[in-house]
């Protein structure tokens, strides 16, 4: 048995030499495509991965005041109102914000750490160390400060409402946190609320650490009963974002992917619509000398299988190296975002066995079941028959 | 040998497959960090977007985004597409 299998390879083998021209170009159009489709899928799926990892330091509940449907300041009242609720387990009123910086033409983000923050140690520094309260200093990311032009040691005046004593950088965040901090600016809550023109007695959200997090859904149903005209948000809910988020910007990829996909569909109805008079009257010749309908369907099969496995694989082996190898280009900028800060670190793939084997089964099983019919359309013939037309 | 042909596939998804759990498990190892610098974070929404209308979070801020992120820019989160025009307003008078 294998060394028949072997033959009939060898012979599928170099009857696709033959008609070369053709093989290469159906194996190009699907690589191209199983390439598309898979850098897209890998670049998804690194992202929400990027997200998912974050999620362990999220609070439980996010409470925010919604003025005209946007978000606003909350009063620091507010937190006092939700203490008492069971099963809170802490209420942390925070401060942060976005500033816009002309030099850069874009955002970044200011965050104020009030006391009692557990400081970062050096494995989330870069360069320096984390600030100390009430010295005007500041953390920021790696990006930022490059774009800045900033070393450690060096004061930034920042844009805001009312005067404000410029912030001293002491450290960068390491490129392990690029990807949340790319444009962060960490600084003392009350340079914070200075930059940010928030009064004293406001907070720009109120975060909620819950004893049971299963209890989460029942606190934020009494967080709307004690605060009217707020919004909670939960966490289980943000992750549901990022799904959503991801996923429909990979839908509008796949969307613009159409045509594409569309040439494939056609060259795969192609072959399922018949072999060409060249391929009927080489299945007659071989039943004539002797091939079973089985061998027939085993070439045709064979030959099928190697074209659509190669092709899968450099299609699976170019996404690959696309998406984590060389950063997107291209494609990035599609799916990823827009930011002015963009981090530049490499995303870390989230690809497993069984997301690789469905890909390869969703490629090559149609490909090859649909080389079948016509060749059995074709074996089925009397080899005169077939050989006369 | 033209054997080996059919076990290209094979071994391009193990390479990748391992690759893959290589870089996972080295990422792993920044948990700890990312976990102190997002405490710190309104969010964990990461550090990707940005334009006119600066969806930096937009986990927290997405149902108030009003904006394209630039003139006659597709829009990439349509705002408001959470909810649909009733039907009927497509419908000719």
């Amino acid at each position: 048995m294998g060394n028949a299998l072997t033959s009939i390879l060898s012979f599928a083998i170099g009857s696709l030499w033959r008609r070369r021209s053709r093989a290469f170009a159906l194996g190009i159009g699907l690589a191209l495509t199983v390439t598309l489709v898979a850098a897209v899928l890998f670049l998804t799926e690194a992202l929400r991965g990027e997200a998912e990892r974050s999620q362990v330091a999220l609070p439980d509940v996010v409470v925010q005041r919604l003025v005209a449907g946007r978000p606003t300041a909350v009063k620091l009242d507010d937190a006092k109102a939700l203490e008492g609720i069971d099963s809170v387990a802490s209420v942390r009123p925070r401060v942060w914000g976005y500033v816009f910086l002309p030099a850069l033409q874009g955002n970044v983000t200011i965050v104020g750490v009030d006391k009692g923050v557990a400081s970062l140690d050096a494995s989330a520094l870069e360069k320096g160390r984390d600030l100390e309260l009430g010295k005007h200093e500041m953390v920021a990311g790696a990006p930022l400060a490059r774009a800045l032009g900033l070393v450690a040691g060096d004061s930034l005046g920042l844009p805001s409402p009312k005067p404000t004593p410029p912030l001293v950088l002491v450290g960068t965040f390491g490129s392990a946190v690029d990807l949340y901090a790319a444009d962060v600016i960490l600084c003392d809550e009350a340079d914070a609320r200075a930059i940010l023109g928030l009064p004293a007695d406001e907070a720009t959200d109120l975060a909620i650490d819950v004893k049971n997090p299963e209890e989460a859904r029942v606190v934020a149903g009494t967080v709307l009963e004690r605060l009217p005209g707020t919004r909670v948000v939960e966490k289980h809910i943000l992750e549901r974002v990022y799904t959503l988020a991801y996923g429909r910007r990979a839908g509008l990829i796949f969307a613009a992917c159409i045509p594409a996909l569309i040439a494939l569909v056609v060259l795969a109805l192609d072959r399922a619509s018949g072999l060409s008079p060249v391929e009927k009257r080489e299945i007659a010749i071989l039943k004539a000398v002797g091939f079973s309908i089985r061998d027939v369907l085993w070439t045709k099969m064979l030959e099928s299988l190697v074209v659509a496995s190669l092709a899968t694989a450099a299609g699976l082996f170019m996404a690959y190296a696309w998406v984590f190898w060389l950063g997107a280009p291209g494609l990035r900028g599609a799916l990823v975002g827009w930011s002015v800060l963009y981090p530049e670190t490499p995303l870390t793939p989230a690809v497993d066995f069984a997301q690789l084997l469905g890909i390869a089964a969703a490629t090559v099983g149609p490909f090859v079941g649909l080389s079948v019919l016509p060749a059995w359309r074709a074996a089925i013939l009397e080899p005169m028959d077939a050989m006369r037309g | 040998m033209y054997r080996l042909l059919l076990l290209v596939l094979p071994i391009v998804i193990v390479v990748i497959g391992v690759d893959a759990h290589v870089r996972r498990a080295r990422r792993d190892r920044d948990r700890p960090a990312i976990a102190a610098v997002c405490k710190r974070l309104p969010s964990g929404d990461l550090a990707l977007s940005g334009g006119a209308r600066w969806l930096r979070t937009p986990s927290l801020e997405e149902p108030g985004a009003a904006f394209q992120d630039g003139i006659a820019v597709p829009d990439p989160d349509p705002a408001g597409g959470a909810m649909a025009p009733p039907v009927g307003a497509w419908g000719t008078r």
